[in-house]
This record gives structure tokens, C-alpha cells and sequence, in this order.
């Protein structure tokens, strides 16, 4: 699975991409993996009192917010795009 | 009056006259200001038949009620005319802090009709205006000219000019003001050259004073601490601007790419906010009483491009960039810098080169053409020698000042031309967020993503996320952000500020400032009272419902690639149920009925067989 990093995000993990181990079957289990990896600041760029809210958590291009949200399912194959809550126009 | 001054400036260019009004209490009651007072104004006075570039056309630039006082990011001002690129009616935005110096000099307002005789320039100052001769000015850069009048006037003097691409009708040509900010589309800049007026300056030591002192101070804590604590306006826009939008766009699928061939560029992220932050930026920069600072100062040292200045936003960074199939951030920055010096709308100066990319790849245009310049997608070199010659008014510079549908339209293939009402589109494209095309569609001034901006709940997801790829409630979404959007731009606050605000808060500041009691109700109705009349206009100039259209490639040429592979847009099935819930008939004429809620009977009326 590959995970993909934007904006602030790539501050905290100083990373734009990787690739993790297959072992999170939903993407909140691949979020609670990676809070334990980067700690509080990265929760506080993706979750809101422990929800999605206006980070954009795509998986293969698709808002799981349109989806299951945090219980949206994972394939060992699939990308994972990680934005924190930024905007302009 | 109480955020109103009270006071409108007429200046007729052709005499030299220059007069004061009275501002209507009733007209800016119902206008609020800004956009709406500027569309009464030019309806009022217009034929809307007339040529954009003839001094029966009018310029009018126009505060708010809130510019200038300390609300936060309140310090807009909009320019309305008749669009030179658009026929349509056409009202400009811009920040900086102009806008709150024509109130500090005493006017809500400035008309400039008629046409000046030689170049000249108009110093307001202190409430006295006058025309000065401006022969010296013209055919100098934005920044020459800004230095130029201000050591002429006042040291503190406020400066709104065009380049020498105003001065040559470039038809997108702009109007800037702290020289980097601009009253950027549909070519008010033409106008403005048409009439040979170079700049306004304008100083001041009024005040803007309030109906409600501790009402107001109370709302504008609340709606500070509101932008402050959303993840957007409080910090997302601060550090890097708003060309953090390339990726995210690009991700979903829904970046224009090489003249909207496709929706995603492999290579955007080099273009992006974040590469922006890393490569070319100094520090963020806010307009007047901002608190959220999306502004970039920039410096690019690559010899080849080398420069210093404001910009790129997103839409740049895409127009310059992706569409021109370009992922060099020095030569997009280069190519910002030369419209900024030059005065020029740099979305459809980009969008006209990536259109003119793709003539020449299809054999279309030649080398002949061109003078010799290889515009293939891809050539960053090519790209900013194009905006050069444009900028200069040299060569084949000279087509692409037509904009991409005149250009397009000249090598008989019109439909390669990405535009609304001889408009370019945005960096948003339709088939991947059904909502925008709609607000693209049917954008008053031609295509827009500042007139409904449903990028923020189709992708954002604020204030509440919705189906980007569902049309499904599109059409009502599109009115209430097209109603709001009119509303807040007649306010003179900023956009932006609606990443943590609304409706509710903004009835509230006007409310406070004014003395008039604002419901948000009577709010938004001001709002879609802006914009019927708008639609009026258009309706006079002979703009029907075959404007409010998409390219056919928007309609019929799947994404090729990216997260929206497949995706067309489906805008027909959502427009005759747009015009339904706008009170319009089938062909898009507002009904009787729906002019008579807004208060536009005697509009109406003068709209003849129309309506």
C-alpha cells in the first residue's frame, strides 16, 4: 500500500511518500497506525475529535468521506492520499 | 450615512468634468455596494448594446460598506463595466488596499464615462479629484507607473493603473492596484486604455464610520475568532497559499491538463503550493485588514527567469502550468511576474497559450504563425515568450491578445477554445465536479470559479462535503453560492473569509456597520437581486440561454486519465432545473413574477420585450 503526503503533512512525517505494510484493513486502522508513528500533531492535520472532517483521506482517488469514512476497507494495493485541511480558489 | 459615505465621484473624460453626488440611501439599501451598487449603476446608465471599447461604455470602480473599516479582510473593491473579452457584463474583484483609500478620500464610488482626448490620469485627493495629463505614463510597466504618479501626487497615494497592455486593448488586459494585485477578468483593463486613462490615484485622511460601535466590535470579534479557528482561513491559507490546490485537484482527477485534454498532470506536484514554498517564496503578504494572509512574495533567482514580485496563485500556477502541460515553477513564476508588469489576466493568459499549444500541435497554427516559436505543450521557454509578445504587444503576441476564442475561432476551430462566454475556465474541471460547471455555465461575467465557488463543498468539504461527482441538489447548491457570493462581493469583504463564515455573519457586520437592519434573509436576497439584474444586463446585450453553455469537450470527451477517468459533465440535465429555481422561464428570462419579488419592476420595464 502506498500512502502519499501533501502540505503540512509532509512537514510532520518528512515524507511525501511511502509504503506501508499491508496490515491496516480500514483506513482507520491505517490512521491509528500512523498517529503512533507521528504522534499528536499528525492527528490534529487529519482527525477532529476522532473524525474526518475537512482533511481529504482519498484511496485511489475517492474521498472516503464519500465512502465509509474511517471505516472505508483497504487492498494491499491500493494508494492512500493524505491532504490536511487546506483550500484557496 | 453610516458605512457608506454617501458620496458617489462622476468624472466624464471627455469634457473633463468632475462632479459629486449624492449616494441614493434606497439604491444602496437595496445594492449593498461594490458589485451590486456597480451593476445598478451600469444598467442604469448603459446601453447594454453598446461596444465594450467605445466611450459610451462606463467604468465604474466601487467600494463596500464594510472596505475599508476593520472587519476582517474588508478591504475589496470591484470594477464594473462591460466586458471587453465578453460582451457580458463584467465585475472585477481586487484586494490591496485601494479600495479602503477611496473611502478615506471620500467616495463610495467613481463613474468614468466618456473617453479623454490624450492619456491622463485622475488624483483624488481629500474629496478634490482631478484629471492630469498622463502622455509621460503611457507605455509604462505597473510598477514604473505606480512610482511615477505617486512621486507626481502623494508619497502615501494609493495607485490602480493599467499596463501597456490595457493601453494596447489586450481584450483580457486588467486593471492592478499596489501593483500586484488585480481587478483581473473579462479585460476591464481594455477598457480602461480605451478611455485613455492610465491610473487613479487616491489619498486620504477620512474615516469610514459605524451605525452600531459595540454591535459591530462584537461581530468582528466573533467572525474573527470563526476564521481563525477554521483549519483553512486560520492557517492552511497562510502557509502556502492558494496554490496548495494543484495537488489536491490533481489527486481527484480534476486539474486541467494540456488545454483540458485531461484532468491530471503526472507532474504537478512541481508546480504546487508546497514546491512554491520550498523554491520561490519570501513571505505570505495580506491585503487590507487581513487575517489570513494567502498572498505570496516571491523571488526567482534561475538566471533564465530571474525576478522578483507577488504570485502565483493557483489558477496561475495551472494556467501557465498544467494547461500549458508546464512543470517548471520558474518559468510559470516568470510568466505571473510579466502579467502583473504588463496588466494582464494571467487564467486567460495562460488558457489562451495552452489553447494555442494545442493549434499548433494539431498543425493547425505553424511556425509561420508564431514567428518561429515551437508552442508545444510542454516548452516552458515558448510559454513565457508568449506571454512576453502578448505582454508587448509583438508578433504573434498580437492573436493571442484576442484571447483563446477569438484565436481559435480565427483558424476555424472555435471548439477548441476552453470557454464560457468567451471566458476561460478556471483550474476546476467540470466532468470531475459536476457543481462547477453549472456556476461555469452560467457565471454572469462569462466563466468564473469566484461567482459559486462549490469547490469548497464538492472537494474541500466545507461546510459540509457533498458528491463531487453526483448533480443531484447541484443546481440549489450553485444558487446559494452564486447569491452568497454576489451578497459578500457587493459587502466588500473577501471571499475567502467564507472558510469560516457565512451568511448569518456577514447580515450581522453589514447590519452593525450600516444601520441598516440586514436579516440573512434580506441578505442573500440582495444577493440574488445582484444577480437578476446582472442577468438583465446580458439579456439586453443579446446574450441568451446558447451562452450559458460548455465546450463540447467538456460535454463530450471522457478524462483520459487520473481518479475521474471517464468522467464527463452531465450540465444539461441540471440547467433547465437551474433556471426553474432561479424563476426563470425555459429560455432563462427572469419570470414577471420573480422581478417583481426583488424589487426589479421598473428594471424590468426598461428590459422591454424580455422579461
Amino acid at each position: 500500500m502506498k500512502i502519499r503526503y501533501f502540505a503540512t503533512l509532509r512537514d510532520v512525517t518528512h515524507k511525501t511518500e511511502e509504503d506501508c505494510a499491508p496490515g491496516a484493513v480500514t483506513v482507520g486502522d491505517l490512521l491509528r497506525d500512523l498517529v503512533g508513528r507521528y504522534g499528536h500533531t499528525f492527528e490534529q492535520l487529519v482527525l477532529e475529535n476522532g473524525k474526518l472532517r475537512f482533511a481529504l483521506v482519498l484511496v485511489n482517488g475517492q474521498d472516503v468521506r464519500e465512502q465509509q469514512g474511517l471505516q472505508t476497507p483497504l487492498a494491499p494495493d491500493d494508494t492512500v492520499v493524505m491532504i490536511p485541511p487546506v483550500g484557496g480558489g | 450615512m453610516h458605512g457608506w459615505i454617501g458620496t458617489i465621484l462622476r468624472v466624464n473624460l471627455t469634457t473633463g468634468s468632475v462632479s459629486r453626488e449624492p449616494l441614493d440611501p434606497a439604491m444602496a439599501k437595496a445594492y449593498i455596494g461594490a458589485r451590486g451598487l456597480g451593476t445598478k449603476v451600469l444598467f442604469d446608465e448603459v446601453d447594454a448594446r453598446v461596444d465594450p471599447l467605445a466611450p459610451e461604455n462606463k467604468l465604474i470602480f466601487v467600494s463596500g460598506p464594510l472596505t475599508g473599516t476593520y472587519a476582517p479582510s474588508g478591504g475589496r473593491y470591484e470594477v464594473v463595466t462591460k466586458g471587453a473579452l465578453t460582451g457580458a457584463i463584467a465585475a472585477a474583484n481586487s484586494g490591496g488596499t485601494w479600495g479602503p483609500a477611496l473611502k478615506y478620500a471620500g467616495y463610495d464610488l467613481v463613474i468614468l464615462e466618456g473617453k479623454a482626448a490624450h492619456p491622463v490620469y485622475l488624483w483624488i485627493k481629500d474629496g478634490a479629484a482631478e484629471l492630469r495629463n498622463a502622455t509621460h505614463l503611457w507605455g509604462k510597466t505597473v510598477p514604473d507607473t505606480t512610482d511615477a504618479v505617486r512621486a507626481e501626487t502623494d508619497e502615501d497615494a494609493k495607485v490602480a493603473c493599467i499596463g501597456p497592455a490595457g493601453e494596447h486593448q489586450v481584450l483580457f488586459a486588467c486593471i492592478m492596484n499596489d501593483m500586484h494585485r488585480s481587478a483581473g477578468r473579462s479585460g476591464v483593463g481594455a477598457v480602461m486604455g480605451s478611455k485613455n486613462l492610465k491610473a487613479i490615484a487616491v489619498v486620504g485622511g477620512g474615516t469610514v464610520t459605524c451605525a452600531d460601535t459595540d454591535a459591530f466590535a462584537s461581530a468582528v470579534m466573533q467572525v474573527r475568532e470563526k476564521i481563525l479557528a477554521h483549519p483553512v482561513g486560520g492557517t492552511g491559507l497562510r502557509l502556502y497559499g492558494t496554490d496548495v490546490l494543484v495537488n489536491i485537484l490533481n489527486q481527484i482527477g480534476g486539474h486541467p491538463t494540456r488545454n483540458f485534454q485531461d484532468g491530471y498532470f503526472p507532474t504537478a506536484d512541481k508546480i504546487g503550493g508546497e514546491s512554491l514554498s520550498a523554491k520561490v517564496l519570501q513571505r505570505p503578504k495580506g491585503c487590507f485588514a487581513c487575517i489570513i494572509s494567502c498572498g505570496r512574495v516571491t523571488k526567482v533567482s534561475h538566471p533564465k527567469y530571474a525576478g522578483e514580485g507577488e504570485g502565483p496563485e493557483y489558477e496561475t500556477a495551472w494556467g501557465f502550468g498544467s494547461d500549458c502541460g508546464v512543470d517548471d515553477l520558474d518559468a510559470v513564476t516568470k510568466a505571473n511576474y510579466y502579467c502583473n508588469e504588463y496588466g494582464l489576466d494571467t487564467i486567460t493568459m495562460g488558457a489562451t497559450v495552452a489553447c494555442a499549444m494545442e493549434l499548433y500541435e494539431r498543425g493547425l497554427i505553424t511556425p509561420k504563425d508564431t514567428g518561429g516559436l515551437a508552442l508545444e505543450f510542454g516548452n516552458a521557454e515558448a510559454m513565457v515568450e508568449a506571454t512576453r509578445l502578448t505582454a508587448q504587444g509583438d508578433g504573434f503576441g498580437q492573436k493571442l491578445a484576442l484571447g483563446s476564442y477569438r484565436l481559435a475561432a480565427a483558424y476555424g476551430h472555435p471548439e477548441l477554445s476552453m470557454t464560457v462566454k468567451k471566458q476561460e475556465m478556471p483550474a476546476y474541471d467540470p466532468r470531475a465536479i459536476q457543481g462547477i460547471g453549472l456556476n461555469y455555465a452560467t457565471a454572469n461575467c462569462g466563466a468564473a470559479h469566484v461567482r459559486g465557488y462549490t469547490i469548497s463543498p464538492e472537494v474541500l468539504g466545507t461546510p459540509i462535503k457533498v458528491n463531487k461527482d453526483a448533480i443531484e441538489g447541484k443546481p440549489e447548491l450553485v444558487i446559494q453560492f452564486q447569491n452568497l457570493t454576489a451578497a459578500l462581493d457587493a459587502s466588500g469583504a473577501c471571499l475567502f473569509t467564507t472558510f469560516g463564515i457565512g451568511a448569518d455573519e456577514l447580515a450581522a457586520l453589514l447590519s452593525a456597520a450600516t444601520g441598516v437592519e440586514y436579516s440573512t434573509a434580506d441578505f442573500l436576497k440582495c444577493g440574488d437581486r445582484i444577480w437578476n439584474l446582472e442577468r438583465l444586463f446580458n439579456l439586453k446585450a443579446g446574450l441568451n440561454a446558447k451562452d450559458d453553455s460548455l465546450p463540447p469537450r467538456i460535454l463530450e470527451e471522457p478524462l483520459k486519465s487520473g481518479a475521474s477517468k471517464g468522467s464527463v459533465s452531465r450540465f444539461p440535465e441540471m440547467l433547465p432545473t437551474y433556471y426553474q429555481l432561479r424563476g426563470w422561464d425555459a429560455a432563462g428570462v427572469p419570470t414577471p413574477a420573480k422581478l417583481q419579488a426583488l424589487g426589479l419592476v421598473a428594471e424590468r420595464a426598461v428590459s422591454g420585450s424580455l422579461a
